[in-house]
C-alpha cells in the first residue's frame, strides 16, 4: 500500500467492501429470482426477489457516498463533506423527481 | 416491450456478458454496444433499454470499483468532486430529453465521439506521468504503483473546470441513453487534465454507478425499468466483467487508447445511423 498520506487507502478499502457486499447480494436476488421465474415456480416469491435486488442494486452508490461523508467529517475535510452532501442531495433529488414524474400529468 | 421469456432472458444475459467484458476492456460501461442491442434487436423502446443499461453500469460499476480497490488507481477525492457535475448533469438530462430532439442528440454524441477519438490517436504516445516520488500530487492529483512502469506514478490534475464540464455533459448523456459516460470523461481526463489512462479510467468507473444511479431511480419511479429484463442483464454483465477483469491487465495503456479510439468511430457511425441523418 502506498501511502498518500491523506488515509485514503482505508476509505477506500472500506468503499470496496460496501460495493462488494452491495454487488454480491444484489447479484444472489437477481439470479434467485430470475430462476425461480424460469423454472415457473414460487412467482410470487420472484415478484419479491426481482424488485428486492434490483432496490439494492441501486442503493449500494448511494451507500458508497454515504460511508465518504462519514470518513470525509472524520477527517475534518469540510469541503469534501459538502461536496459529497451535494451528491447525495442530488440523488435524493432524483427520488423525489421519480415520483414527480408518477403523478398524472 | 416484448414478453421475457426463457429465451430472450439467456440473449439478454449473453448480450450483458458481451457489453460487461468490452465494457471492462475498454474502460467505459458497455452501455454503448447494450442500448443498441435491446432497441435494435430486441426491440425494446429506447427508455426501457435506457432503464435497463443504467442497472447495468451500476452493476459494473460496484464490481469494478470493488476489484480495483486497494490499489488506489481510483482518485476518490477528484471522483466525488465531479460526481457533483455528473449527478447534477443526470437530473438536468430528463429536462434536456424534453427540449432537444433526440435525432440531434446522436448527431452531437457522433461529433464529439470523432472528436475525442482523433485526439485520443494523436496523443498515443503522450504520458502524462511522473516517475518522481517527491512530487506533490496537489489535493486532486494521486499516485499509485504501475507495474509497466516498474514505479510510483505520480499526477496532478490540470484544468478543474474542463473536467467538470466533461462530467457535467457526460451525466447528461448517461440519463438519456442510458450509458456510463465513461465515454466522455476518460479521454478528456486523460488527454486534457494530465490524469494517466488507468487512473482516468478506474476513477471514471466509480463514478459511472452513482452518476447511473440517479437516472436508474428516476426510470424505475415511473415504470419504465422491468425487473424481469434487468436481472438477465445485470448478471450478463456481472459474469462478462469478472472474465474480463482477470484477462485486462495485461492489455497495454497504447492498445487501450487504439481500441477506444477504434470503439469510438464505431459508436459515432451508429448514432448517426440512428439519427437518420
Amino acid at each position: 500500500m502506498i501511502d498518500t498520506g491523506r488515509g485514503a487507502g482505508g476509505l477506500e478499502l472500506v468503499i470496496g467492501r460496501v460495493l462488494r457486499i452491495g454487488t454480491v447480494t444484489s447479484s444472489a436476488f437477481l439470479a434467485a429470482g430470475l430462476l425461480l421465474t424460469i423454472a415457473g415456480t414460487g412467482a410470487s416469491v420472484a415478484g419479491i426477489l426481482l424488485p428486492a435486488g434490483l432496490i439494492i442494486l441501486i442503493a449500494t452508490p448511494a451507500a458508497r457516498v454515504i460511508v465518504s461523508v462519514v470518513e470525509y467529517a472524520r477527517e475534518r475535510d469540510w469541503l469534501f463533506v459538502a461536496l459529497t452532501l451535494t451528491v447525495l442531495l442530488a440523488l435524493v433529488a432524483s427520488v423525489v423527481a421519480a415520483f414527480w414524474g408518477r403523478a398524472p400529468a | 416491450m416484448p414478453p421475457i421469456t426463457t429465451g430472450l432472458a439467456l440473449v439478454i444475459f449473453a448480450a450483458g456478458a458481451i457489453a460487461g467484458g468490452l465494457g471492462i476492456v475498454l474502460g467505459l460501461g458497455g452501455g454503448i454496444f447494450l442500448v443498441p442491442f435491446l432497441t435494435l434487436a430486441l426491440g425494446f423502446p429506447l427508455k426501457s433499454a435506457a432503464a435497463i443499461s443504467l442497472t447495468t453500469v451500476i452493476a459494473t460499476s460496484s464490481a469494478v470499483a470493488a476489484a480495483r480497490a486497494g490499489n488506489q488507481l481510483m482518485n476518490l477525492r477528484l471522483g466525488m468532486l465531479l460526481e457533483v457535475a455528473t449527478v447534477a448533469g443526470g437530473l438536468l438530462g430528463g429536462i434536456t430529453a424534453q427540449m432537444v430532439a433526440e435525432s440531434t442528440l446522436q448527431r452531437v454524441f457522433g461529433l464529439v465521439a470523432i472528436v475525442v477519438a482523433g485526439v485520443m490517436v494523436g496523443r498515443i504516445n503522450r504520458r502524462n506521468v511522473i516517475l518522481d516520488e517527491h512530487v506533490d500530487p496537489g489535493r486532486l492529483g494521486g499516485r499509485f504503483y504501475e507495474a509497466e512502469s516498474g514505479g510510483i506514478v505520480t499526477y496532478q490534475i490540470k484544468k478543474v473546470p474542463l473536467a467538470l464540464i466533461a462530467s457535467f455533459v457526460a451525466g447528461n448523456l448517461s440519463s438519456l441513453l442510458g450509458i456510463g459516460g465513461g465515454i466522455i470523461k476518460v479521454p478528456v481526463l486523460n488527454a486534457w487534465c494530465g490524469m494517466p489512462l488507468r487512473a482516468a479510467a478506474a476513477t471514471s468507473a466509480l463514478m459511472i454507478g452513482v452518476t447511473a444511479t440517479g437516472g436508474a431511480i428516476i426510470y424505475y419511479g415511473r415504470g419504465d425499468l422491468q425487473p424481469l429484463a434487468a436481472a438477465p442483464a445485470v448478471l450478463g454483465v456481472q459474469v462478462g466483467s469478472w472474465a474480463a477483469l482477470r484477462f485486462a491487465h495485461r492489455t497495454s495503456a497504447k492498445w487501450l487508447k487504439l481500441l477506444m479510439a477504434a470503439l469510438l468511430i464505431v459508436v459515432a457511425g451508429l448514432m448517426f445511423a440512428r439519427s437518420g441523418l
